[in-house]
């Protein structure tokens, strides 16, 4: 793999910055639903990408450097329909017994599975990896990590 | 409970499987074209849904303070990051570094408005953490050097 330093903490920060979305977006749901704030939450945040693709900055470029311009597949520009769902199915599954506790580490875990699934399979164009012990040992102190925090809530 | 247990899996099946077409679309196309091709699928997705359920929107509904809409401008930059590291690091490595960052800021926010409260714990769970995407680098710089 290519990882770099700087990839990895901009990975990082990404989550600093969803951590920022979740609570600004639950603010707003609490005045309409999650359903609406979400709804308006992809309205404006269509508005903004479009900015910033008409900015044309250079950082974030592509990862293939084809001379002849490739088209990306037709199902590639279908990732908003899974993102909006996990909308619909977050509300489903936090108002159940499971709990915001419960429901957060059931999440993590199909994350993670469809992750390793999808690298050992080079799906969706991902270079096919085989994991090393270092890659079991790593997965296994973030996921525990995480579950130390979700349960002592 | 067992259909709930499989809706909160497929959930986070749903959020790699996004992010990864997304990071599908950045191979041959900008990381702001993927997020906003993302965010105008997922908003017409979610209009249909509105309409199909009959939800009424009102002016209440839109009377939050000011910051609350901002979430929409973080998501656009969010997904523009993912769609730009996940075809670098993989999937799985992608999602390990989200959740590592979003569970660390949550501990500060956290902190910020609950000072002292499980500190012991969270200090050890951020320890974990913070361990686990070290060894994931040690792991990625030896893969590199085996090439």
């Amino acid at each position: 793999m290519r990882t770099t330093g700087t990839t990895m903490l901009l990975g990082i920060s990404a989550g600093g910055l969803l951590t920022a979305m979740i609570s600004t977006n639950s603010s707003l749901s609490t005045w309409n639903s999650p359903l609406i704030a979400s709804w308006f939450a992809h309205g404006t945040g269509a508005v903004v990408a479009w900015i910033l693709l008409m900015l044309r900055f250079r950082t974030l470029r592509p990862l293939k450097v084809d001379p002849v311009a490739k088209k990306p597949p037709k199902w590639s520009y279908l990732g908003g329909i899974p993102g909006a769902m996990t909308v619909l199915l977050a509300a489903i599954a936090v108002n159940s017994p499971l709990q915001l506790s419960g429901t957060l580490a059931l999440v993590l875990m199909g994350q993670i599975l469809f992750g390793l699934m999808a690298d050992l399979r080079g799906w969706f164009g991902v270079i096919k990896c085989r994991f090393s012990v270092l890659d079991l040992y790593s997965v296994s102190l973030i996921l525990g990590g995480s579950a130390l925090l979700i349960y002592a809530r | 409970m067992l259909t709930y247990i499989l809706i909160s899996l497929i959930n986070g099946v749903c959020i790699n499987l996004s992010r990864s077409l997304n990071g599908r679309l950045a191979m041959d196309r900008n990381a702001f074209y993927a997020s906003l091709w993302n965010h105008i699928i997922g908003f017409i997705f979610l209009s249909v849904i509105l309409v199909v359920q009959g939800q009424q929107m009102t002016p209440f509904h839109f009377s939050a303070p000011w910051y609350s809409y901002l979430g929409g401008a973080m998501g656009a930059l969010f997904v523009a990051i993912n769609s730009y590291i996940l075809p670098r690091t993989g999937s799985t490595q992608a999602a390990m570094l989200i959740i590592s960052g979003q569970m660390i800021s949550g501990v500060m926010i956290d902190h910020l408005s609950h000072p002292y409260s499980n500190l012991g714990i969270q200090s050890v769970a951020v320890l974990l953490i913070i361990t686990g995407v070290w060894f994931s680098k040690i792991s990625a710089a030896k893969r590199l050097n085996n090439r």
